[in-house]
């Protein structure tokens, strides 16, 4: 079938179908990007938290800029080129269009990287810190607060391991045999056989097999403890049908014509159904899903991500039950579950917000917080105020009016951190706030953010009664990272998207060019709108998320 | 929309001049936010670094839309596209705006007493 009104204009509208049809698509895109900007913009306003501004490293962001607006050139000059009938340019400038948007895509995934392997905590008096999360460790006592060797990285920083896992000396486990979630069996389960778990009680399941008390635990037996509680489920209930069918004959013959909701009918029909159920009681299976076992020695370590579960109480040696998701019990004492963090981000600012709303000197909050009782962080917010003075001094000198922002006050960032910790505070002393200020290294130092392969940051291990909620930099963080990905990853869809499209002109548009040219530069024309309004979108999102 | 080769040649020129603009107002927006001699109002982020980061943004986006996506002479029909578009994207923000006109904000919604 031919295709009407490709080229040529249409009467009524004075335009071409694709351009109609591309026009009326990047409308419902302005509408759609509109409300998640809206989104954004009344989170921020009314966020109940200090929002992060500022704080995404700039570098990539500018550079992804630069490759959009230049790949949206680049397009232009490719649909110039087809409409001067110049294939080799049009594959030429269609080539840089697609690498553009490669570099565009990888800078983003480097971005999205750094951001999933980045992890932050937010204490019970609202300080937050950002770093690099470390395996826990079980190399003897850990009871050092700060942990840095004297090259900054202890032997055992590289290996893999659990990083946040809950650790549990447990005394008992109770599982559901009905909710068992096979997926944490299998990481749970070897656990479990490796304490020894063993049944608590004597199980005898309806089909007369006894399981004695003492048994293994294995997944032979708590399927086939499954499998009987279903089918006790099964027989139970085709019992009760029968009864209440039964009692409903009886009710129907001895008061025929009254409405089931009149209070004899209820009555007697609850009446009846217990005579019937009665009449079987022998025919009823009784089963539990519910079976608890114990460890041979005990007690036995358990290890639980806190995806799957939460202690009750997260402190060392403190009595503890631990539920899953599958709804298994654990009960014992909580062991040691520390965070290891090498600390690149320090940030008073919701400390300050929450002790401001109770009236708290924030000042006297700041020095109360548990992390300054580290040495290696005291040391750097004591720095940290020798830089607030410079910076007061210089403002002054100035003369504008300007005072420090929340930020300079309340924050440490990567930057500073990296800067000033191997200084000594003598030095800074020395120095004016410029002087200092050229300590803090460049955005070119860790493109994506802190470089923990360069830089040592301070490690400290924190304790997770300590914790009041734990998060890499992803969606759960806080509302301002769950817009950020969500809005630059509907843009990175629009990105791959939009290259497929100008690739498969690149790729299949030969023949079309030596046929139909001027179609295949309608074509481009109508892609490259699409690309052109992809870099519209990054315009604002740039100076919206980055600059901010 | 320039579709004679001397007229897309001549075209070129401007997209190119267009392109050096729109770097330019790139790094300008990053100045603007980075640099303390550009704070014309506080230090550090206020609303008037918004406005100014914004305002740039909406420079720099008229000309992608003007030049590259040929809005500067369009037929009427697309500019009604695009208006009805951009009106219901800031009704969208009175729409959200309109949140805060839900007495469920109020502390005394559920009974509680302040």
């Amino acid at each position: 079938m031919e295709i009407p009104y490709v080229i040529e204009p249409r009467k009524d509208t004075g335009l071409n179908n694709s351009k109609i049809g591309i026009w009326l698509f990047l409308a419902s895109e302005v509408m759609l990007f509109g409300g998640l900007f809206s989104g954004y913009i009344f989170l921020r306003i009314y966020a109940d938290y200090p929002w992060p501004e500022r704080t995404l490293p700039v570098l990539p962001g500018l550079v992804n800029t630069f490759i959009l607006i230049g790949s949206s050139v680049t397009v232009v000059f490719a649909w110039v080129a087809l409409k001067l009938r110049n294939w080799k340019k049009f594959q030429m400038y269609m080539s840089i269009t697609l690498i553009c948007a490669a570099i565009f895509m990888g800078l983003k995934a480097g971005e999205y990287k750094a951001k999933f392997s980045h992890q932050a905590i937010r204490f019970n008096d609202f300080t937050v810190i950002e770093g690099h999360a470390y395996p826990q460790v079980a190399k003897g006592d850990h009871d050092a607060h700060s942990d840095k060797d004297e090259h900054g990285e202890s032997e055992d920083s590289h290996k893999k391991g659990p990083k946040k896992n809950f650790n549990v000396s447990a005394t008992s486990v109770q599982i559901d045999v009905n909710r068992l979630d096979d997926k944490y069996y299998e990481t749970m389960g070897p656990q479990y056989e490796k304490g020894s778990f063993t049944l608590a009680n004597e199980l005898v399941l309806s089909n007369g097999t006894t399981h004695a008390k003492g048994t293994a635990i294995s997944k032979e037996l708590l399927d086939a403890a499954e499998v009987d509680f279903l089918h006790a489920i099964a027989v139970n209930s085709e019992l009760n049908i029968w009864a209440n069918k039964q009692a409903w004959k009886d009710v129907k013959q001895a008061l025929p014509g009254k409405p089931y909701y009149a209070a004899e009918v209820k009555s007697l029909l609850s009446e009846k159904v217990a005579f019937y159920k009665g009449e079987k009681k022998d025919d009823y299976l009784s089963a539990t899903p519910l079976l608890t076992f114990e460890p041979a020695g005990g007690h036995a370590d358990i290890s639980v991500d806190p995806y799957w579960g939460r202690p009750s109480n997260a402190k060392k040696g403190a009595e503890t039950s631990l539920k899953l998701k599958d709804q298994t019990v654990i009960t014992g004492v909580s062991g040691d579950s520390s965070m290891i963090l090498a600390v690149d981000g320090i940030d008073f600012r919701h400390t300050v917000m929450e002790a401001e709303k109770r009236n708290i000197d924030p000042v006297e909050a700041i020095n109360k917080s548990w992390i300054l009782k580290d040495k290696a962080i005291r040391s750097l917010w004591d720095k940290q105020a020798v830089i607030i003075e410079k910076l007061k001094e210089k403002l002054e000198e100035e003369d504008k009016g300007h005072e420090p922002t929340e930020l300079d006050l309340y924050r440490l960032g990567w930057k500073q951190i990296a800067g000033i910790q191997d200084v000594d505070i003598a030095e800074l002393k020395a120095l004016d706030y410029d002087g200092i200020a050229a300590l803090f290294k460049g955005d070119t130092d860790g493109f994506f953010g802190a470089n923990h392969y360069s830089v040592h940051y301070p490690k400290v291990t924190v304790p997770r009664e300590r914790v009041r909620f734990e998060s890499l930099f992803t969606p759960r963080w806080n509302t301002y990272y769950a817009t950020y990905f969500t809005i630059t990853g509907l843009h990175g869809l629009h990105v791959i998207a939009g290259a497929l499209v100008l690739g498969y002109y690149l790729f299949r548009g030969r023949k079309m060019y030596e046929t139909k040219p001027e179609w295949l530069a309608n074509r481009v024309e109508v892609g490259g709108l699409f690309w052109h309004f992809v870099d519209l979108v990054w315009i604002f999102l740039f100076p919206l998320l980055y600059l901010m | 929309m320039a579709d004679s080769p001397e007229a897309i040649k001549k075209a070129c020129k401007t997209y190119t001049a267009v392109f050096i603009t729109l770097l330019f107002c790139t790094v300008l927006t990053v100045l603007v936010a980075k640099l303390e001699i550009f704070d014309v109002n506080e230090r550090g982020f206020d609303a008037a670094d918004a406005i100014i980061g914004l305002a740039i943004a909406t420079f720099k986006a008229s000309l992608v839309g003007f030049i590259f996506m040929h809005l500067n002479h369009e037929k009427k029909m697309i500019y009604l596209f695009f208006g009805m578009a951009i009106f219901f994207a800031v009704a969208m923000y009175a729409i959200t705006y309109l949140a805060f006109e839900d007495p469920i904000q109020y502390l005394d919604f559920f009974g509680k007493k302040h």
